[in-house]
């Protein structure tokens, strides 16, 4: 396990609700967590838990009482050391793909030399090339999602927060992509924050594992997760060492599904 | 490139397919007026008035009225458009802007503009003011409805994206929110065009001493009908090309669109 020697991330005391029709609603109760540099963290949990709530609030997308804490400083909105992916894409249908990876870089009013040069190198990453100049609609879900996941790295932010990437993908998409986040991470060991329902996947990707409950969303057990990723995904899946570990992890997040009334964790 | 002669002959049909329904309405108008079914006195016959319009078009009339109508019409229509985006912009991003103005655009919505001609006649006198006052102000609430809603429906997830990529609040507008509205905003725009001629047209009727509109009634008072008829014929054939320039343009600027591609694509053999 890693050492959280100095957490990149730490979450303090989060709580957020949300006003509805039957008065407010309480998505996150005084949630904690931190996260090392390097580290990958999954958060998994029954569906209306808050997990994608928290990632939000880490984004600075959304305001909440108590403290997300970057580097030692308090967060005050979004910002570029953040990098985020959602389940929907959220591409700019007006930007053409090489247009769109080089977002951020426009924003940052990056030399053309240079944009160009990033873009070349994300567009060769993400095994794009050729499309430079389609627009989203022309794509299929899982190049959208490469482009967003390059539009994401081109800003090279410290930490990239997923919000279930790959959610809206068929099942052999989302492996290969699974694999190309793997490796895109053991490169460039940035500090990862991932939200899925998906516990094979949430194992597969992360050195650890945060259960949450369900709403009012705590993180009530965590799971370290010590596996060679060096291993062919076959090999790494079919292992004893992978199976124990998904098992436990399963029986934990149905566990707090039961407990919210709902069924609807994968048990895949 | 060659072009193939069936590419031709099939151009060459749709064509003609396009053109059936004119030539159709041409028919029927000649066939009630030879029948004696309407008064030949107040309907014209279509040779007389394409006798009329040769006749207009050759001494200049109609060239100096179009340009003083397309004038007002295109100076309201633009700064009612920059107005009614701007107040559509401000009415999705501050709540409170949006309280002040909900009110004054739900009361002015379905108020028929033409019935303020008068009132504009009054504080802006005869001529080119109050024709462009009544353009900018029918112009003005499709494009605020349009806009507001546009930007409002703009996806949460593209807003953060943007933020995320550091985009400022300033930038905001003009890299996200006004280009994901941009398909609403030429839907009001192409609403507001209509409008526009509407507008300039009736105030001319009423308060100005030239334009088309002015021509239109004046050979309407005088009953010379094939002039009046001419001159209308002249209107619709501008008005036409106005609105296909714009469906044109819509086209190019919004081709990352998917109901753009599609129109598109549904008008491909």
């Amino acid at each position: 396990m890693l050492n959280i020697v100095r957490p990149k991330i730490e979450i303090r005391r989060v709580s957020k609700a949300y006003a509805s029709d039957h008065g407010p609603v309480l998505a996150l109760r005084d949630t904690d967590l931190a996260v090392g540099e390097g580290e990958f963290v999954s958060i998994v949990g029954p569906s209306g838990c808050g997990k994608s709530t928290l990632l939000y609030i880490v984004g600075g997308f959304l305001d909440a009482d108590g403290d997300v804490i970057i580097d030692e400083k308090a967060i005050m909105g979004p910002g570029t050391d953040r990098g985020i992916v959602f389940q929907e894409y959220a591409l700019f249908p007006w930007l053409t793909v090489e247009d769109n990876i080089g977002y951020g870089l426009d924003r940052q009013h990056v030399s053309a030399t240079d944009r160009k040069k990033i873009i070349d190198r994300l567009i060769g990453v993400i095994g794009l090339t050729g499309f430079e100049k389609r627009y989203p609609r022309e794509l299929s879900g899982g190049m959208k999602q490469r482009v967003a996941i390059a539009r994401t790295l081109a800003c090279d932010p410290a930490i990239l927060l997923l919000d279930e990437p790959f959610g809206a993908l068929d099942a052999q998409t989302r492996e290969i992509m699974q694999d190309e986040l793997l490796r895109i991470w053991l490169e460039t060991q940035k500090t990862v924050l991932l939200v899925t329902h998906d516990v094979t996947e949430a194992v597969y990707l992360s050195n650890r594992i945060c259960i949450m409950s369900a709403r009012p969303g705590q993180i009530i057990e965590q799971f370290t997760v010590d596996l060679d990723r060096t291993r062919p995904r076959e090999e790494l899946v079919l292992s004893p060492d992978f199976n124990t570990i998904r098992n436990k992890v399963w029986l934990s997040v149905r566990r707090q599904a039961l407990a919210a009334g709902q069924q609807n964790v994968d048990p895949s | 490139m060659l072009i193939r002669p069936e590419a031709v002959s099939a151009g060459a049909a749709r064509l003609i397919g396009r053109m059936s329904p004119l030539v159709l309405f041409i028919a029927l108008w000649y066939g009630a007026c030879s029948s004696g079914l309407v008064n030949s006195e107040f309907l014209p016959t279509p040779t007389k008035v394409a006798a009329a319009l040769a006749d207009l078009v050759s001494g200049g009339e109609i060239a100096r009225n179009l340009f003083v109508t397309l004038f007002r019409a295109a100076v309201g229509l633009a700064l009612g458009s920059i107005c009614g985006i701007w107040i559509g912009l401000m009415m999705a991003r501050s709540e409170r802007f949006k309280a002040y103005v909900t009110p004054i655009v739900g009361g002015t919505y379905s108020l028929p503009k033409s019935a303020l001609i008068p009132l504009f006649a009054l504080w802006f006198g005869i001529g080119n003011v109050t024709a462009i006052a009544a353009v900018f102000l029918a112009c003005l609430l499709p494009m605020i409805v349009n806009t507001y809603h546009g930007v409002v429906t703009t996806p949460k997830v593209l807003v953060w994206s943007a933020q995320a990529l550091g985009t400022t609040d300033r930038e905001l507008p003009s890299q996200v929110l006004l280009r994901s509205a941009m398909p609403d905003i030429f839907t009001g725009l192409r609403i507001a065009l209509g409008f526009s001629f509407v507008l300039a047209i009736s105030t001319e009727m009423i308060a100005s001493t030239s334009g088309i509109g002015k021509l239109i009634f004046l050979y309407g008072e005088n009953g010379t009908y094939d002039y009046m008829f001419a001159a209308i014929a002249c209107i619709v054939a501008v008005a036409f090309v106005a609105d296909r320039v714009t469906l044109l343009g819509m086209h190019r600027l919004l081709r990352w669109h998917e109901s753009a591609a599609a129109d598109y694509e549904r008008r491909r053999p």
